[in-house]
């Protein structure tokens, strides 16, 4: 009798083991999947055949409704340009390459728009993603495309700052508050782009406290 | 008798608890490579020019240049295999890209690798089993997006007889 309640003493140990085993592990789980939510990507269905974004889960940064991180680089001139420069003005701060086509494809069309929108003070950054590329090289394809508006080099720590950028083109919307209003991954159509630029625009129209930019590549 | 039984049951039921409390489904995740390497163990005559063959795939809906794309400003896809004692590695032979332009530019065209591969490494191997690593640098691209570039490792092991 006595070594039967042992034993069954033993058994129920045992199974309170496992099942603590078991929610620990479930635990463990939720935590990871909070962590992945954190990096999820969200995947924007293509409006247009002819453009849309991509077919990867671009990981898209945590910084929509933010403070845009803020970023001192030397333009193809060799001038210093920081963010911080544009505050009271909507930015578009767009990341490209050399190497990628759909960039090139949109650039025109923000020579565009950067024309159109002068008045309201619109103004766009393009940050060149090139590891390799040489200035002169960013320089020559930037003149091809026929864009006028400032080129910067990036750092490396810009990148990081946007969120790691596994996606190009990416161009991330700046309202005049200093807060990001839209972030967009690969190549979206013209009028996509003219609706965010005007969304942009139009945020932080009213009155409000200019957001407290974060520092990223010393400003 | 009876009291394995229920012993038994109870074993078995807080197994399969446990088992259903650790079968959340994981989350999807990113992929970081948009090409695979599949290893295949080969088979080679020893001292003699032979060739491994390194099959890749590219990620369905993706495409990387090929080793020769039309434009400077494009990286291409190569392969570099680490020198490895016994094997004599020669000069990487790639095979010949396929015509590519994107929905939004078909003036541009470009010379891409997608689907499945093979790049072919030319080798004079001792006789006895060989392993060689090396890597695939790549850079691919969507219908709507690029990728920056990446590295692949690869490891290929073949017998020389």
């Amino acid at each position: 009798m006595k070594r039967s309640a042992l034993f069954l003493g033993l058994i129920v140990v045992g199974i309170s083991m496992l099942l603590w085993a078991g929610w620990h592990n479930l635990r463990e789980r939720k935590l990871a999947m909070q962590r992945a939510q954190q990096n999820r990507v969200e995947l924007i269905p293509d409006k247009a055949a002819q453009s849309g974004q991509s077919t990867v889960e671009g990981e898209e940064p945590q910084l929509r409704g933010k403070a845009a991180p803020g970023f001192a680089l030397t333009s193809l001139e060799g001038k210093k340009v920081s963010l911080s420069d544009y505050k009271g003005r909507p930015v578009l701060v767009n990341f490209w390459a050399t190497w990628c086509g759909p960039c090139k494809v949109e650039m025109p069309w923000f020579e565009e728009f950067r024309k159109q929108y002068a008045g309201q003070g619109f103004e766009i950054l393009g940050l060149a993603d090139d590891v390799d590329a040489g200035k002169d090289v960013i320089a020559k394809v930037a003149h091809k495309t026929g864009v006028s508006y400032p080129i910067l080099l990036t750092d490396g720590k810009v990148q990081t700052a946007y969120g790691g950028l596994e996606v190009l083109p990416m161009s991330f919307y700046v309202d005049k508050n200093g807060l990001v209003v839209e972030v967009t991954a690969g190549l979206g159509t013209k009028d996509e782009i003219e609706a965010n630029i005007k969304k942009t625009i139009a945020s932080g129209s009213s009155a409000g406290t200019p957001a407290k930019q974060v520092a990223a590549g010393g400003q | 008798m009876r009291f394995g039984v229920v012993l038994a049951g109870l074993i078995l039921g807080s197994g399969t608890l446990v088992a259903q409390i650790g079968s959340l489904d994981a989350p999807a995740a990113k992929p970081k490579q948009y090409v695979s390497f599949a290893a295949e163990p080969q088979t080679l005559k020893a001292g003699a020019k032979s060739v491994v063959e390194l099959n890749f795939r590219v990620m369905d809906g993706f495409h990387v240049n090929s080793h020769t794309p039309k434009s400077e400003l494009l990286i291409p896809t190569a392969v570099t295999m680490k020198p490895v004692d016994g094997v004599k590695v020669g000069a990487v032979e790639y095979p010949a890209g396929t015509s590519y332009s994107f929905s939004f530019d078909p003036s541009e065209k470009l010379d891409v690798y997608s689907g499945a591969f093979t790049v072919k490494v030319p080798v004079v191997a001792e006789a006895g089993q060989h392993t060689v690593d090396g890597v695939l640098k790549y850079q691919a691209c969507d219908h709507a997006a690029c990728y920056p570039p990446k590295s692949l490792p690869v490891q290929v092991v073949f017998t020389a007889k």
